[in-house]
């Protein structure tokens, strides 16, 4: 199943032109990976398939529902969701919270039933404690539940923002530059958890990255952009040996 | 006797304070418009009261339903502003409905105010209120709401992409805080018994920021110790005038070198969090 369309968007600043009539089609439980070089507009794309950023022209379809101007929580709701490239955790909540807050969207009780800590408040505040447990656990994250983000480790924030996006209940997860600032031990450790909660929670995932071993790794597909615009889409091999991608990254060893 | 009446004022201005809490405290919405929703509580009792027979707890109900319209109505445009930008709109604000009072001298007596309401309002229900808003306050604090509150408050961006309406639970968070500030209005008409357009100016809306700072942004105790300390050491030191003032400013400044988290940070009622502070955690 097509899970993800993005058809020709646009996204110009001032006179600068970010994105320019990108196009991808995003097959259900796949990984997939956007690179280029710096300022290409990768960033911009994510930022437009969540809606951080309204779209100038073009359609972004998620399971076939057209959502070019959905506000972002409700895309978030749909199943979409995302890291950011300068991890973006609340600094102010525990991990523990910062997963709660990713699930509160699917909380079922009232305000008024919050106000007054109702029996049904109480049951489904223990539940989603089980599940941000569970949550953290899952990714060896249990013995900082109660710490604040900013005390711990670079690579430890990256795996939260990452535990954090599946409180969401996501179908897709897109992860900006998920190798960024981590050691090679730390980027080999990062691509088996990706292959891991591919598999295991059945989620589609796009990444954009500049880290070349982690994309060729685990990526069926890739999508080159170049100033905004696509300059080649392909499997891993084939863009390997692609002359425009070659140039577009000029000395840089693909 | 003169210890009551100071402990009246005082709790009186805490539950002006806890109004803020959610909204400054939590959200990060500063408001220099209080006095609005002081006023329309206020003015909204007093009216029901004296103009029209409206029996006392209707009133108190009316004023409060007053508070959360005006916040609602205020919200609509301002709450997708940054947050700067509704700084200045809520002062605005306040000088609206300042002049609006005096303008409807009629209904409002004007610059001479309203006076004549009987004393409805005693410690008892003033300390109940407390508790009781307290109480909802700090619910909300400890479950989703709570929490949307301060991711919002750090990060607006990444809030909205884990799936929080930022706009709905900031307006949600406006019109509770509008509320409860009108109700506060509300109970000082019927305890001090006199109200006119100036009873709580922009400065007044600015002190709840500051005492809501001093005490600790995510401690509720904190910020009810910092009001009581505040308005009751106000009371107490009234010879020295303006000296008053001075001295705020110093503990301020204090406060924000030397405990950025607040004088109370971690200042917990709970049982369970008291034992945990006397264990050294």
């Amino acid at each position: 199943m097509e899970i993800l369309k993005v058809e020709g968007i646009s996204k110009h600043f001032g006179g600068v032109v970010a994105v320019e009539g990108f196009s991808m089609v995003q097959r259900d439980n796949q990984i997939s990976g956007i690179i280029g070089p710096n300022g290409a507009g990768k960033t911009t794309v994510f930022n437009l398939i969540t809606g951080a950023t309204p779209v100038d022209r073009g359609r972004v379809l998620f399971m076939e529902q057209e959502i070019t101007r959905f506000p972002a929580h409700r895309r978030a709701d749909l199943g979409i969701a995302r890291t950011f490239q300068n991890i973006r955790l609340f600094g102010n909540l525990t991990v523990l919270d910062n997963m709660k807050v990713a699930h509160d969207m699917k909380v079922r009780y009232t305000l008024w039933e919050e106000m007054l800590r109702l029996p049904r408040v109480r049951r489904q505040e223990k539940a989603i404690d089980e599940k941000a447990r569970h949550f953290l656990a899952y990714l060896g994250l249990d013995s900082y539940a109660d710490q604040k983000p900013q005390n711990l480790p670079y690579g430890i924030q990256r795996r939260l923002e990452l535990a954090r996006t599946l409180m969401t209940e996501p179908r897709i997860v897109l992860l900006d530059e998920p190798a960024a600032g981590l050691n090679p031990q730390e980027v080999r450790d990062l691509m088996a958890t990706i292959r891991k909660i591919q598999e295991e929670n059945a989620l589609t995932i796009v990444i954009v990255e500049h880290h070349m071993e982690l994309i060729m790794n685990i990526c069926s597909l890739i999508h080159v952009l170049d100033f905004g615009k696509k300059i080649a889409e392909g499997e891993p091999e084939a863009i390997k040996k692609n002359e425009q991608v070659l140039q577009a990254y000029l000395g840089e060893e693909v | 006797m003169f210890y009551l009446k100071v402990l009246e004022i005082t709790s009186l201005y805490t539950i002006l304070v806890l109004g803020v809490y959610l909204m400054t405290g939590l959200t990060g919405l500063f408001s220099l418009g209080q006095g609005a929703f002081v006023s329309i509580g206020a003015y909204t009792a007093a009216i029901a009261y004296m103009r029209f027979g409206v029996p006392f707890p209707l009133a108190l109900a009316l004023a409060v339903l007053m508070g959360a319209l005006l916040g609602f109505l205020v919200g609509i445009p301002t709450l997708r502003l940054r947050r700067d930008y509704f700084l200045l709109v809520t002062f605005g604000l306040s000088e609206m409905v300042r002049a609006g009072l005096l303008y409807l001298a009629q209904l409002t007596g004007g610059a001479l105010g309203m006076a004549g309401m009987p004393r409805k309002v005693g410690l008892p229900l003033i300390l109940g209120s407390i508790v009781v808003i307290t109480f909802i306050t700090y619910s909300l604090k400890r479950s989703r709401f709570g929490r949307d509150c301060i991711a919002i408050r750090d990060d607006e961006l990444a809030a909205s992409m884990v799936g929080i309406n930022v706009y709905a639970h900031k307006m949600k968070v406006f019109i509770i805080s509008s509320a409860i500030t009108a109700y506060g209005g509300a109970l000082y008409a019927f305890s001090i018994l006199f109200i006119e357009p100036n009873i709580f100016n922009w400065l007044e809306s600015a002190k709840l920021i500051i005492i809501t700072f001093v005490g600790g942004l995510n401690s509720i105790a904190g910020v009810i110790a910092a009001s009581v300390i505040y308005y009751s050491f106000g009371e107490f030191f009234r010879f020295i005038d303006v000296w008053r003032d001075v001295l705020l400013a110093v503990v301020v400044v204090l406060v924000i070198i030397f405990r950025p988290g607040g004088l109370f940070q971690g200042l917990s009622l709970l049982p369970s969090k008291l034992k945990a502070m006397r264990s050294g955690r």
